[in-house]
């Protein structure tokens, strides 16, 4: 006998419907799965015939066959599982099911339990596009299937409660979405999180002593969404200034937590009880591969760059990535996207990320400590001057540490916190959010840039004068334009005035002064 | 650090050279042809002043010795000229003979190499070669010259050395230092290399005073490159570029120690400012002492590794070797003294000076630097000349708002008052030069 189900597979960071057909036949035992599926849906086989014995049922000793429908769409994952097994059932007549419009999402384990799968947020939300009202999910899973509006959801621990809530009629109240903080969860792409091992905290931004220079440009950079690269020996404090960046950036708006959490969720960052409101802070190691940082994989799984998106992505050691890593975040900066391009086919997947990068000053990593440094004289520039063009023109923000003097760290008063900080960045976002267009300083065109500026003709003399003492080049002197905008934005300054345009300059990069100085 | 085997102690023999100043100047004026000889036979390489001297001191001179190689049987005639009438010189090896006759065949070209690269050729013999460097051993037969002598002509003339990677307070002293003496009328000279030396001829530079750099190669292969700039300041400011070797020699470890001795010799004293336990300063200052020159060393802390180098030196030559206990102390054991202070020097007030000869020139305040500039900007170069050197402690200071202090910081850049380096901020130009302790 024949069964139809429906589930849901993912292309990307999108779902798609598919239909599974199940029919169960005289003749030879044998189990077949046709439809495009890759190595963990034929695996299925295995899970499903196990999980029918360990339930108490059968696995009938009959031709199987599996065909998954549209037949021209790839299928990845485990998240057809559960619809298998009950179309073996249903197609071996071990229970009737209730006619009604039903989806099934999820896996089985040999004892018959059903497991959460990644990407169920999409799935369930391409499933209530296509006006599917009942889904069945696994318990783990329930509150995130719960965040898509309209769509009765009925979570099963194990393949019987599968088998009850397909017999029965009786419609559970649809729930409202349960909208809860969630934290980002760091761990191995494509492996949720271990739950014992909670990731620590980041630390707050008064836990970072000194470094005035440094928490200042970190907090320009953050109010408007520049990118920033830090500049210092080991030690300095580069690497605890990004991890306080979490405490720093205001919550996600709806939309953006939306995209948030179906990246969280297709990336299988653990249980996903709500929405991601917190942006997200991706911190690969300089080590990553090409597919880690792009994304990719034959199942194409986000990669770092997708899965900052809307957040920050943390590069240490900037100069120690391999150099296709650093070329590849080209098209990510330049368009908040990245295209993957297969022979089957191109997917696009959004890469909106804020750059924040760190770098010792040169391969010894002491330059600038007293006879500490071993590089030859001229290494050091050099060493900065590898990050390519590309990459130095989408970085707004320079700023070089040094090593604190005992004497700064011991005394004077306690730093500002990261709630007093975060504050002030909040309200500059909310600022240039409220503008035409409502962008974020760093991404926002030339052209509307000279219009919020709002230069006063004293202010424009300024800035003409300092791009000609720096001999800024037109990019030069629109990024030190941008970057005043934001320190405008900060002193809550409808205008941007000559003091904006001069702390904007601090952040140039290092190469611009050399050229301007008279080198001794 | 350069190769310290090139030392005072291992160059003997040099007093010899005294022939090739007896040879031209007995009949007066250099000729041209003779000046231009020399500056061929400066363009071989392995031939030096020694072994050009002996040729000169058997041929007759410098040109002899050019035709001589130019004419047949040349080499032979060579390598038999370079040896003493008694044999008690070693001959040189036929290659080198060889090159001096490809050299004296392509003459032509390497002048127009001198001519191109705008340089003039300054021989022993002529008016404006360093009197102060005719009487050291091992003299250059000649100079190759970016800029003008004079300065090297002048009352005194003290040579600032010191370590290519200062600490930020000891490129402070060195721009102190030289501004000091410049305005107390000395001529400073020193090495053009990045870091001490640099500050020194900046200072001068900043001064509007002709400051002389000794560098340790060919012109056209000008090193540090980061110092180009500089290094046209310095011969735009009336100072000049001198090297002993061709334009297209390039710098190597060996010539370095070799160009330290035309550093000390042209002057009458050398000051050290900072220097590592191995730094090429230190051959600089055993040079001097070498060369009969007074020798100071301004002394750091013992834990301290750019005062290593000072200390040592201090402790081996006790005696022979000066500490530098402050700079009017400074001046005043160069005989500066006496010299009247200069117009632009705010804050000397005659009245306030010792009874024992104490030195009038008084470097400016931070505050006279600044006049007519604002107060966050005055605040903030209070601030570094004191010694603060990042923001937090410029902030703290100051109680200035950080982005203040930043602002401030722009506007002291964009006038040339201070820099960054490595995420520290440092006075340079007139404010390197302000005395902390001026009002």
């Amino acid at each position: 006998m024949l069964a139809t189900l429906l589930s849901a597979t993912l292309v990307a960071l999108d779902g798609r419907v598919i239909r599974v057909e199940v029919d169960v036949a005289p003749g030879l035992p044998g189990f077949t799965i046709v439809g495009l599926g890759d190595a963990s849906i034929r695996e299925a086989r295995e899970r499903v015939r196990g999980a029918l014995r360990n339930s108490g049922f059968v696995h009938p000793p009959r031709r199987i066959t599996v065909n998954l429908a549209p037949a021209d769409v790839p299928k990845t994952g485990s998240a057809a599982d559960l619809a298998i097994a009950m179309g073996i059932l249903i197609g071996s007549e071990q229970f009737t099911a209730r006619a009604g419009r039903v989806a099934l999402i999820g896996e089985v384990s040999l004892g018959g339990e059903i497991r959460p799968v990644p990407g169920l947020l999409p799935m369930v939300a391409a499933l209530a596009r296509r006006g599917i009202r009942r889904v069945i999910v696994p318990v783990d899973g329930a509150d995130e299937a719960r965040l898509v509006d309209g769509l009765e959801v009925v979570p099963v621990a194990r393949l019987t409660d599968a088998v009850d809530a397909l017999r029965s009629r009786r419609r559970a109240a649809p729930t409202q979405p349960a909208r809860v903080e969630l934290a980002p969860v760091s761990g191995l792409p494509g492996r949720p999180a271990p739950a014992l091992a909670p990731p620590l905290p980041p630390p707050d931004l008064a836990d970072v002593r000194g470094q005035a220079e440094a928490r200042r440009a970190l907090e320009v950079a953050l109010a408007g969404g520049h990118g920033l690269l830090m500049i210092g020996p080991p030690g300095t404090g580069k690497t605890m200034l990004a991890r306080t960046i979490p405490t720093l950036l205001p919550p996600l708006s709806d939309a953006d937590s939306l995209a948030a959490t179906i990246v969280a969720s297709v990336s299988g960052e653990g249980p996903i009880r709500g929405l991601v409101r917190t942006p997200p802070f991706r911190a690969p190691h300089h080590t990553s591969s090409y597919a880690a940082i792009v994304g990719g994989g034959p199942r194409l799984l986000p990669g770092e760059v997708t899965r900052a998106d809307n957040g920050v992505l943390f590069l240490d050691e900037l100069t120690e990535f391999s150099r296709d890593v650093l070329e590849a975040l080209r098209q990510p900066l330049e368009d908040g996207r990245v295209a993957i391009v297969r022979a089957a086919g191109a997917v696009t997947l959004p890469a909106r990320f804020q750059l924040v990068a760190a770098t010792n000053p040169c391969p010894c990593g002491y330059a600038g400590e007293d006879s500490r440094c071993r590089c030859p004289e001229a290494v050091p520039e050099r060493y900065v001057g590898r990050i390519s063009g590309p990459l130095r023109d989408r970085i707004d923000v320079w700023v070089t540490l040094a090593r604190m003097p005992a004497a700064a760290l011991v005394g004077g008063q306690d730093p500002e916190s990261s709630a007093v900080v975060g504050a002030r960045v909040a309200a500059a976002r909310a600022r240039q959010l409220a503008r035409p267009g409502a962008k974020l300083n760093a991404r926002v065109s030339g052209r509307a840039l000279r219009l919020i500026a709002r230069l006063r003709p004293e202010t424009s003399n300024g800035l003409a004068e300092l791009a000609d003492a720096e001999r800024l080049s037109g990019r030069g002197t629109e990024r030190l334009l941008r970057v005043a905008r934001t320190v405008a934005d900060l002193a809550s300054s409808e205008a941007v005035e000559v003091e904006h345009l001069e702390e904007a300059a601090r952040w140039r990069p290092p190469a611009a002064r050399h050229a301007s100085a008279l080198a001794v | 650090m350069l190769g310290m085997g090139v030392g005072p102690n291992e160059i003997g023999g040099g007093s010899r050279t005294g022939a090739l100043a007896g040879a031209s100047g007995g009949q007066g004026r250099l000729r041209d042809e003779d000046r231009e000889a020399i500056a061929v036979l400066l363009s071989v390489h392995g031939l030096g002043p020694l072994t050009i001297g002996r040729l000169v001191d058997r041929v007759g001179s410098p040109a002899a010795v050019l035709d001589l190689a130019g004419g047949p049987g040349g080499v032979a005639a060579l390598v038999e000229g370079s040896t003493a009438a008694d044999g008690a010189w070693r001959a040189m090896p036929p290659a080198v003979a060889k090159a001096i006759a490809a050299a004296a065949a392509d003459r032509t070209r390497l002048l127009d190499q001198i001519a191109r690269s705008g340089l003039r050729v300054v021989a022993r013999g002529d008016a404006d070669f360093p009197r102060r460097l005719i009487e050291i051993d091992l003299a250059p037969p000649a100079l190759f010259v970016r800029g003008s002598l004079d300065a090297l002509a002048g009352e005194r003339v003290v040579a600032v050395v010191g370590t290519r990677r200062p600490s930020p307070a000891g490129r402070q002293i060195a721009s102190r230092v030289a501004t000091a003496l410049s305005r107390a009328g000395a001529t400073v000279v020193s090495g053009l290399a990045i870091g001490i030396d640099g500050a020194a001829h900046a200072a001068c530079v900043t001064e509007g005073v002709p400051t002389v750099a000794f560098i340790g190669g060919g012109h056209e292969r000008l090193f540090p490159p980061a110092h180009d700039r500089l290094a046209d300041a310095i011969v735009a400011g009336g100072g000049a570029v001198v090297s002993e070797y061709a334009p297209l020699v390039e710098p190597t470890k060996g010539t370095f120690p070799q160009r330290n001795r035309l550093i000390s010799g042209s002057a009458d004293a050398v000051v050290v400012v900072e220097a590592g336990a191995r730094s090429g300063a230190l051959v600089t200052a055993s040079w001097a002492l070498e060369q009969g020159r007074e020798c100071f060393l301004v002394p750091g802390s013992i834990d301290s590794p750019t005062a290593a180098g000072c200390n040592g030196f201090l402790r081996d030559w006790h005696g022979l070797a000066k500490i530098v206990s402050g700079i009017p102390q400074l001046l005043d054991d160069l005989g500066l003294a006496g010299v009247a202070a200069l117009e632009g020097a705010p804050g000397s007030d005659p009245g306030a000076r010792g009874s024992r000869g104490r030195s009038t020139v008084r470097l400016p305040s931070a505050k006279a630097v600044l006049s007519g500039r604002d107060p966050a900007m005055l605040a903030v170069a209070e601030a570094l000349v004191h010694g603060a050197v990042i923001v937090d402690e410029i902030v703290a200071v100051t109680c200035l708002s950080v982005g203040a202090v930043l602002g401030a910081l722009t506007r002291l850049e964009a006038v040339g008052l201070a820099r960054p380096l490595h995420g520290r901020y440092e006075p340079i130009g007139s404010l390197a030069a302000a005395d902390p302790k001026a009002a």
